[in-house]
């Protein structure tokens, strides 16, 4: 067990001249226990950092602490850590059962006795009993995830790092493993660093999410926090499937005119905009509503451009038309709604829905109403992240 | 396929093939093909066979004898013939001393151009596939010339480095590309399940790159075992390779095709049985790089 500190942790690959920063100036705290998912697109700089705590890339400025100690020097061999690969990376030439004692073996004093009980225990926690003979390339992909789990958790380490463990399974299996190690996680109270370029994987499992973009932490915290109360436009826009809407927009007087609609702005949201010029309206697709007819300023006309049913809710692709610019955005609706392409809606935004962002920072300056529970809740989640 | 055969039997009205016969005919073809390959490749060898097994003096009479009464005669004047055995033994030895020496300095020197950043490594890479590409009768007076300043001529340490010389590009070509096939994540498995960065190599890597070993171990041996131009120049008595004793049965007058036949059969054998050794290794080996699937 042991907490990690990332102390302004910065990496940069290739000479000084034309080097590549991937992991720019991050500091973190992972708490005893938590399970904190890395989450970013490609090239976000997730993995990097895992691997500088791993101790498989050495970072080129700052300092990462296990426990009280700095490991800055330690190889991974002396930063008692598990990890689970993406292409699991079990030994080919050795049994699961090797594959499971190989760790064990090279780093503890365990007898034979000791490794066989523990990796039979182990196994069977995996549900893997059966397979102890077998060569890795004689399982299934959900068989070798398994073992490549087992391997990791034989270990009983300080840490767990898992980079993409789940991206090689297909869709009911990565459902399946997730719950599992979710489960796993919780029962062994491992402190556990999840990396992950998949938004459903990190809102389902995560206690906090660390999001990433350019090598830069774009926010920390829980789910659902970054999903209500997003930092910035890259968080809001990365969080959430189908993203969030965005729609630019010039102020002019307390209405912001963004291609194909105004938006009106409600007097909060006067306050927060302040005298900027320029703001980026955002909404998420569940939140839009869609209207056969206008009833309020606040709608605005679009056509259909294509319908994708899900079955319960159906996601409509819209265009509205304005001065020969197209603005598409996604709005979900009722799967029982009939509605094809080429159909004229109504769009309505509601007010408590909307984000606002900086148009060149990207910052939020508005963030959505939620309901009384919910906002009490959620501030009560981030109290001890503060 | 079938529908289109279909649609021309009913057009013309006639069903003069129907498909079990296509099947049968294309087995029978299949088949046939088969067989003529296999003669073709498989009957210089019963042809060395046999006349190894033939009496001296109808070795190689026209027309040919097709039947015969076996003798050993030729294998037992062989085995009789020290100097055979000596040059057979000498080849088996300096042979094998090169295939494990080319492997303990390939397969490093392999290992690191693939795994870690070498300034110039595509230029390191040519320059060691260099070596082989002048024709050996370039080369083979220089060879000549400094094995006679270093006093390596006609010593068997000489013929094992001269087969190392041989072998060596192959060794580390083909192994980096077999390394490189494997993912750099079990090393680093290994590391991270408390391995030095050693024994992540000794444990892992080595272990996972055995069909590759095998491989070039086996193409090694047997470039090594028929290598002759080398052994006419660089020995003289003493570390006779056995190719070039079998070369002594083309005389300038006469060819003795019973002894020649039979010295030839026997040179094969070390093959087959290095062969069948390491034989459910091989099949692994020779796709290169895909062991591990990702």
């Amino acid at each position: 067990m042991a907490k990690i500190t990332i102390d302004d942790v910065t990496k940069r690959f290739g000479e000084s001249d034309e080097s590549i920063v991937a992991v720019d100036d991050v500091s973190l705290d992972i708490n005893d226990g938590e399970f904190v998912v890395f989450v970013g697109p490609s090239g976000s700089g997730k993995s990097t950092l895992m691997r500088i705590v791993a101790g498989l890339e050495t970072q080129t400025e700052g300092d990462v602490h296990i426990g009280d100690a700095v490991v800055n020097q330690l190889g991974p061999r002396a930063r008692d850590i598990a990890m689970v690969f993406q292409n699991y990376a079990l030994y080919p030439n050795m049994t699961v059962e090797e594959n499971m004692s190989f760790g064990l073996k090279m780093s503890t004093e365990m007898s034979d006795g000791e490794i066989e009980e523990t990796v039979t225990s182990a196994a069977e926690m995996m549900d893997i009993g059966e397979l102890l003979d077998n060569k890795p390339g004689e399982l299934s992909g959900g068989q070798q995830q398994r073992v490549a789990l087992g391997r990791a958790i034989v270990r009983d380490p300080n840490v767990f790092l898992m980079d993409e463990p789940l991206s090689n399974l297909d869709a009911k299996l990565r459902a399946e493993m997730r719950t599992e190690i979710n489960r796993l996680q919780n029962d062994l109270d491992v402190t556990t660093l999840y990396v992950t370029h998949d938004q459903t994987e990190a809102m389902t499992m995560g206690d906090r999410l660390v999001i990433l973009n350019y090598g830069e932490l774009q926010q920390v915290g829980t789910p659902l926090e970054c999903f209500y109360r997003p930092s910035n436009q890259f968080v809001a826009g990365f969080l959430g499937s189908p993203s969030m809407n965005f729609f630019e927009g010039a102020v002019e007087g307390g209405t912001v005119r963004a291609d194909g609609f105004d938006y009106d702005l409600t007097e909060r949201m006067q306050s927060s905009v302040g005298s900027r010029n320029e703001v980026v309206l955002g909404v998420r697709p569940e939140d839009m509503t869609l209207h056969d007819r206008a009833n309020t300023s606040h709608e605005f006309e679009a056509v259909v451009d294509v319908v994708e049913p899900m079955g319960s809710i159906s996601y409509v692709y819209l265009k509205a038309e304005s001065q020969g610019h197209e603005q598409t955005f996604i709005v979900e609706t009722d799967g029982q709604r009939p509605i094809s392409e080429g159909d004229t809606v109504y769009v309505e935004i509601p007010d408590e829905d909307v984000h606002l962002f900086d148009a060149k920072s990207g910052e939020t300056i508005h963030q959505r109403h939620l309901g009384d529970d919910a906002e009490i809740a959620l501030e009560e989640q981030m109290q001890p992240a503060e | 396929m079938a529908t289109q055969d279909t649609a021309v039997d009913s057009a013309t009205g006639s069903q003069w093939i129907d498909k079990d016969t296509r099947e049968t005919i294309v087995t029978v073809v299949r088949h046939t093909i088969l067989l003529t390959w296999s003669f073709i490749v498989l009957f210089p060898l019963y042809w060395l066979a046999s006349m190894s097994l033939k009496p001296p003096g109808t070795a190689n009479s026209l027309p040919p004898e097709w039947i015969f009464l076996p003798t050993v005669y030729n294998y037992i004047q062989l085995i009789q013939d020290s100097g055979f055995v000596e040059a057979f033994a000498n080849s088996l030895v300096m042979v094998s001393a090169s295939v494990v020496l080319v492997l303990l300095i390939g397969v490093p020197a392999a290992y690191v151009l693939s795994r870690y950043d070498i300034p110039m490594e595509r230029d390191i890479l040519v320059w060691i596939l260099s070596s082989r590409m002048l024709p050996p009768i370039a080369v083979v007076l220089p060879f000549f010339i400094i094995f006679r300043e270093l006093n390596l001529f006609d010593t068997r340490i000489g013929m094992v480095l001269m087969y190392v010389s041989i072998n060596l590009s192959l060794v580390v070509w083909v192994m980096k590309a077999f390394f490189d096939g494997i993912p750099e994540t079990l090393e680093e498995a290994a590391r991270v399940d408390g391995a030095t960065q050693f024994q992540g190599f000794t444990k892992v890597v080595l272990p996972a790159a055995k069909p590759g070993i095998f491989s070039v171990a086996i193409i090694s041996f047997i470039f090594a075992w028929i290598e002759l131009l080398f052994g006419l120049v660089l020995t003289s008595f003493e570390a006779v390779p056995v190719t070039l004793f079998v070369y002594s049965f083309i005389g300038s007058r006469s060819i003795e095709w019973g002894m020649l036949a039979a010295a030839s059969t026997a040179m094969i054998v070390p093959v087959v049985i290095f062969l069948i050794a390491v034989n459910k290794y091989l099949a692994a080996g020779l796709s290169f790089g895909v062991v591990i699937k990702e």
